[in-house]
């Protein structure tokens, strides 16, 4: 594993009319994952969303690969950063394979016509996320599980870096979640992508990231690798759960 | 069985398949709107008169300062109004999008008839362009207020609510215009403040050519963001679209073509919601790329059969072209709606 930063975050403070979140400070290498969890309405998602452009930075400043990336044309961005929303995509009769080309948006022409490249690049990534059997279904007709892989296969053919994905499981099923997870590790193995996911399931979170940023009432609470923060104590702490509760919900199932 | 062979075919061959017949229909509609009419002219003289064997002739005369300039507009001001409404559709990602709807056409009417009354009194003359940007100005005006509205309520029913309010209100004091500036310049201000295609001469259509082409062909540039932006604000700009500047573009290209429009025709009905969603059913897809010609072929062709069933069903009387498309085009418009219910529920 390489030892370069591919984006680092320092001293952000992030928000919408006013700064919500200040001294944000994480760096993501080539081919790891960070999570990001805390309580609903920490704001998991604004500095998600800051991360990607979508917000104003109030402070502090973003990294990817060395450059501020307010020195980023939208199209260098584009190609070194995808994102993967929660907000719903829209989809007006488009089958999910034309889903998975918009991600070759910043490698086409003038009229976006896709080449013998970019047709690679859409199979390798319909292959990858095990899509082929319904490429050519209606994307609003598939599950959500589906959904989402035909999300993924788009941001993965947008050849980024930076993958950014704002809860990716949460309205998946335990089967789907794995599913999902597994591509998303192996992806950022083989591609040796940055991830950065935002996510509820605090059992998939601790075996999946490399390195976990918890964030509460405005602040980062603590931030480390999974082994320190998967603490009975520490979660208990972030979420305000009671002890004798987590330990009749967790700790007999599955420890 | 035929509807069978449609569901099952592959995208590309469709669209060739669905293009041909767009320009055979168009191609068909062009002559028919020549021959056809209350002056009967046989098909022979017709053909000696466009070999300019027989000019100087009532035929002549007819077909060339009457029909054809009528055809070429209920051609191009059809297809303006078709991509004008595709493009509104694709601002606010919502197919009940139009510019007779939204009130864009009766702002942009409002402002001609003023600038027509006032200029007219004191010059008795007025140039089509000085009549396109007078319903530009009027189309961005109430294109203005409903974006200011469009601020406040999310909902697309409320804006179509507040657009035909604006429509209303537009088309009243026009009224009011036309009744008290009754002289005899501007009798057929008022045929045209009901819609229609008569009385274009070939210099209103050099003009009218020179920008629905301007029209058309920058709204086909912009079919790689479009069709980005289709996805969604978001996923847009991740992907590198300029969403600022797109919005903008979006607006005033419609804006444009829906201002040469009422510029010519006055306000015409509903074929700006229409045409987009046949085409859209027809052609089963969302690709700009497809829609966009294919929007702009779906218009001419609408128009043009509409506007031959408005002079020659009653002849000689005329009905407004607004009459026609209406009865046509609501109908279609209120099955989009519903399909819209059906379909993918979320805004």
């Amino acid at each position: 594993m390489s030892d370069k930063c591919f984006i680092t975050a320092d001293d952000l403070a992030v928000g919408y009319k006013t700064p919500l979140i200040e001294h944000i400070c994480f760096q993501v290498r080539e081919g790891e994952i960070l999570s990001l969890i805390g309580p609903n309405g920490s704001g998991k998602s604004t500095v998600l969303k800051t991360v990607a452009g979508y917000l104003r930075k109030h402070g502090g400043t973003v990294l990817i690969e060395n450059t501020k990336d307010d020195c980023l044309s939208p199209n260098e961005k584009a190609k070194k950063m995808s994102v993967l929303l929660t907000e719903r995509l829209r989809s007006d009769r488009m089958t999910c394979r034309e889903v998975v080309e918009t991600g070759r948006y910043p490698y086409t022409g003038h009229f976006g016509l896709l080449g013998a490249e970019d047709r690679r690049a859409v199979d390798e990534a319909v292959e990858l996320v095990k899509m082929s059997d319904y490429q050519n279904a209606d994307f609003g007709e598939i599950s959500d599980g589906q959904r989402q892989r035909v999300l993924l296969a788009k941001a993965i053919c947008q050849e980024p870096r930076v993958l950014i994905l704002d809860e990716p499981t949460s309205y998946l099923d335990i089967c789907h979640k794995i599913l999902f997870l597994e591509i998303l590790k192996k992806l950022a193995a083989e591609k040796q992508l940055a991830v950065i996911l935002s996510m509820h399931e605090l059992d998939f979170a601790e075996k999946i990231s490399d390195y976990t940023v918890c964030i509460k009432n405005g602040a980062v609470f603590c931030s480390g690798p999974p082994a320190d923060i998967f603490t009975p104590d520490t979660v208990c702490r972030l979420f305000d759960i009671p002890k004798e509760l987590y330990a009749q919900y967790f700790l007999s199932s599955h420890r | 069985m035929k509807r069978l062979f449609l569901q099952t075919t592959p995208l590309p061959l469709r669209t060739a398949v669905f293009f041909a017949v767009f320009l055979l229909l168009t191609a068909a509609l062009f002559c028919l709107n020549l021959f056809v009419g209350s002056a009967n002219i046989s098909f022979g003289e017709a053909f000696r008169v466009f070999l300019g064997r027989s000019g100087g002739t009532t035929a002549a005369s007819i077909l060339l300062k009457i029909r054809l300039p009528r055809t070429i507009a209920a051609l191009l001001l059809g297809g303006a109004l078709a991509l004008s409404g595709y493009l509104l559709q694709t601002f606010f990602h919502n197919p009940i999008a139009g510019p007779f709807v939204l009130g864009v056409s009766s702002g942009a009417k409002l402002t001609v008839a003023l600038v027509m009354i006032l200029v007219i009194s004191s010059l008795h003359t007025v140039s089509s362009v000085v009549m396109i940007l007078a319903a530009f100005a009027g189309s961005m005006l109430s294109l203005g207020l409903v974006l200011a509205v469009s601020q406040k309520v999310q909902r697309m029913s409320m804006l179509v609510v507040c657009g035909v309010m604006i429509g209303y209100i537009c088309s009243a004091a026009t009224d009011f215009i036309v009744t008290f500036a009754d002289n005899s310049e501007i009798v057929n201000l008022h045929n045209w403040s009901r819609g229609t295609f008569s009385g274009t001469t070939m210099d209103n259509v050099k003009v009218m050519t020179a920008v629905v082409l301007l029209g058309s062909v920058g709204t086909f540039l912009l079919a790689k963001p479009i069709g980005a932006y289709r996805l969604g604000e978001s996923y847009a700009s991740n992907l590198g679209v300029n969403v600022r500047r797109l919005r903008m573009l979006l607006i005033l290209l419609s804006g444009l073509l829906s201002a040469c429009v009422t510029a010519f025709a006055g306000p015409v009905s509903f074929v700006g919601i229409a045409v987009p969603h046949i085409v859209r059913t027809v052609f089963r897809t969302s690709k700009p790329m497809v829609l966009i010609p294919a929007c702009f072929l779906g218009g001419g062709i609408f128009c043009m059969l509409c506007d031959m069933i408005a002079r020659t069903v009653f002849a000689p009387t005329e009905l407004s072209i607004s009459t026609v498309t209406a009865i046509f085009g609501a109908p279609v418009v209120i099955a989009a709606m519903i399909g819209r219910k059906r379909g993918d529920g979320h805004e």
